[in-house]
């Protein structure tokens, strides 16, 4: 458990050093792989871990990834991304996913948020207060 | 047919035009009934978590990377890495009149097979305690039906009082028997159109008991014509630790519904040792820290915040009241363990049953020393005080002299007047289960005990005797039995009447 906790903690001072404000930097990223490369510290493997769920943790917050069934135009994509950019008061990117599951419309994600409008969740939700 | 048709186009065209947004976790790990979820960065204490499969869960652990959510129902369909979403609302069961007659589970879901039940409004399951502003001192008497209790240890509507004793001494009878004399003052109360007559409704919370136990209870209270009085919430031994942890709280919403709407109620929470294992269990799994007994440090707490929600409050907020009979399971009559300590502590008084004196068929097997009722006395009615004022004493001092008992021919004949006059209380209290007094009539036969009428019959003839009388009263002095019930206290018109009664029983009964 002690263990576990020095691990969380040094991935988190690596992530604070990976950091460029509130941005995760790519180049001190990689200034901080070849360092823990160079000097290997104690549970590499587990703390290479951690630091990997909390840099994930941190591109999901700037990072929206819309799923989409059939074509998304690049106009629409701008326009989810200022939006969400002007809700969350940080810069938002996007990425965007194919996903013929959704039948039609548009799933959104930043990190735990999720935005649905697609129909196989209209579905879902009919299906849930019908029964 | 069409209204239904309306009802699904509306929800399409709803769903259609907007996006719905969500706060997601993804489950890391589940198993013990238990969640650990990745995300919900939004998720509140106590809040409602939906699974894939409308599986419910409660977030209990709020931590830093990760919530730890109790899943309430069947989770074996749950696996690593599907999502979970925040519901934005904190748990709530239904609440009303509606369910009385019902037995329901620890989610106010119907589990007696008679349909679905329609309620009008639901209650949050946690909630905080009426406070000090909004309460007022206990001073209505709540009648068990039970004389032991009636006259010794009376309890009144607001108060928590627990029951207390090791395994097979009767603690539930007398839950049950209370149960059962609210239904028959009930019955009597609205027969009679009094517009000041105030029922109570009962809350029967089963935790971690068998399912025979639960059905026995449930056809004696069926028999006797109690259940539509009465909401039964069962959690039982083969539910989830979550559910067995959550009925309580539930019943006590559905009994803060009464209290809310002006009524009175009583809820029985039988047990709450179970009720502690079950939390312990669940903690445990949580990986919170343990303590004594290896509970969690919040184990007090987890019963004083349930028990406070039993009050009376004042006219402004409604004059409604809760009662609770919290029912704790000792082992070999230790008072002074963990969680027997913390629910005495929490209390306005415990009625004690002892082994020994159920073993020598005292039955109900109440210890008058160690039994106390702390806020009770305010409540109890004027004529009972006036014939039970020191039985109470004599019982104690009976008991301390018992012990020289065997001794008989040597005791001087002041002890051996106490020790006569204590044997024959003792069997004056004995009462079969399920089968709770009217007031009326314990006042009736206390008042020929304190008035020596007994002195002359035989020990082994006093319960038979006291049977005996009430049956006279009941077939040939009903009249003098209303109007002890309605005037609630013994004045010399009564107090002649029953003069008269008695001494004609005793030239029957002799």
């Amino acid at each position: 458990m002690t263990q576990d906790k020095q691990i969380k903690d040094f991935a988190k001072q690596l992530l604070k050093m990976s950091q460029d404000g509130s941005d995760v930097s790519a180049e001190r990223v990689d200034g901080v792989l070849k360092a823990l490369d160079k000097n290997p510290p104690r549970h590499h493997i587990a703390l290479l871990k951690a630091y990997l769920k909390l840099v994930q943790r941190e591109v999901a917050k700037s990072t929206a990834v819309v799923s989409h069934a059939g074509a998304l135009s690049s106009d629409a994509t701008e326009a989810i991304a200022a939006e969400l950019s002007a809700k969350y008061g940080r810069a938002i990117s996007t990425v965007t996913r194919e996903d013929s599951s959704l039948i039609a419309g548009l799933r959104v994600v930043v990190d735990c948020d999720v935005y649905d409008s697609s129909v196989s969740s209209a579905l879902t939700s009919l299906q849930a207060s019908l029964s | 047919m069409s209204s239904v048709i309306e009802q699904i186009e509306q929800q399409i065209a709803n769903l259609q035009t907007k996006a719905v947004a969500s706060n997601t976790g993804k489950i890391v790990t589940v198993g013990d009934g238990v969640a650990k979820i990745d995300g919900l960065s939004e998720a509140m204490y106590n809040e409602m978590i939906e699974f894939p499969g409308g599986t419910i869960g409660i977030a209990l652990n709020l931590e830093e990377d990760e919530v730890g959510a109790v899943i309430l129902g069947e989770a074996n369909h749950l696996k690593e890495g599907d999502e979970a979403k925040c519901t934005g609302k904190l748990l709530s069961v239904p609440v009303g009149k509606e369910l009385l007659g019902r037995v329901v589970n620890a989610l106010g879901q119907p589990e007696d097979g008679k349909g679905a039940i329609d309620c009008k409004e639901t209650f949050p399951v946690e909630k905080i305690a009426p406070g000090i502003i909004e309460r007022k001192s206990v001073d209505q008497p709540l009648m068990t039906g039970i004389q032991a209790i009636d006259s010794m240890i009376p309890i009144g509507r607001g108060q928590r009082e627990l029951i207390i004793g090791d395994r097979g001494t009767g603690k539930t009878t007398i839950a049950i028997d209370t149960i059962i004399n609210q239904a028959n003052i009930n019955k009597v109360g609205l027969a009679s159109g009094d517009p000041d007559f105030r029922p109570v409704y009962s809350i029967y919370v089963a935790v971690g008991q068998k399912n025979s136990n639960v059905a026995r209870t449930l056809g004696v209270l069926e028999e006797k014509g109690a259940l539509e009085y009465t909401i039964v919430v069962s959690a039982p031994a083969a539910d989830s630790a979550a559910n067995q942890y959550l009925a309580p709280y539930t019943g006590a919403a559905m009994g803060e519904w009464f209290m809310a709407n002006g009524m009175d109620a009583l809820i029985v929470y039988d047990d709450l040792s179970k009720h502690a294992a079950a939390y312990r269990q669940m903690s445990l799994v949580l990986k919170r820290p343990s303590g004594r007994e290896a509970y969690p440090g919040d184990v007090f707490y987890l019963h004083s915040r349930l028990l406070e929600r039993s009050a009376r409050v004042n006219e402004d907020n409604g004059n409604g009241s809760l009662t609770a009979l919290p029912i704790i399971e000792t082992l070999a009559g230790d008072l002074s363990a963990y969680i027997p300590t913390n629910v005495i502590s929490i209390t306005d008084g415990q009625i004690f049953l002892e082994t020994d004196l159920f073993n020598q068929g005292i039955r109900p097997a109440v210890s008058v020393g160690l039994s106390v009722s702390r806020v009770g006395s305010a409540a109890q009615l004027k004529a009972t005080k006036q014939v039970a004022g020191k039985i109470k004493l004599e019982l104690a001092q009976f008991r301390e002299l018992a012990a020289f008992a065997q001794f008989g021919s040597d005791l001087d004949a002041k002890t051996k007047a106490q020790l006569d006059r204590g044997s024959r209380i003792v069997e004056l209290f004995k009462q079969p289960a399920f089968n709770p007094i009217p007031i009326e009539q314990q006042v009736g036969v206390l008042w020929a005990m304190q008035n020596n009428y007994f002195d002359d019959i035989d020990v082994s003839k006093v319960v038979g005797a006291a049977d005996s009388m009430r049956d006279f009263f009941v077939s040939r002095k009903e009249a003098l039995l209303t109007s002890i019930r309605e005037k609630a206290k013994i004045d010399d018109e009564i107090a002649e009447q029953l003069k008269t009664a008695v001494d004609e029983w005793k030239n029957s009964f002799s």
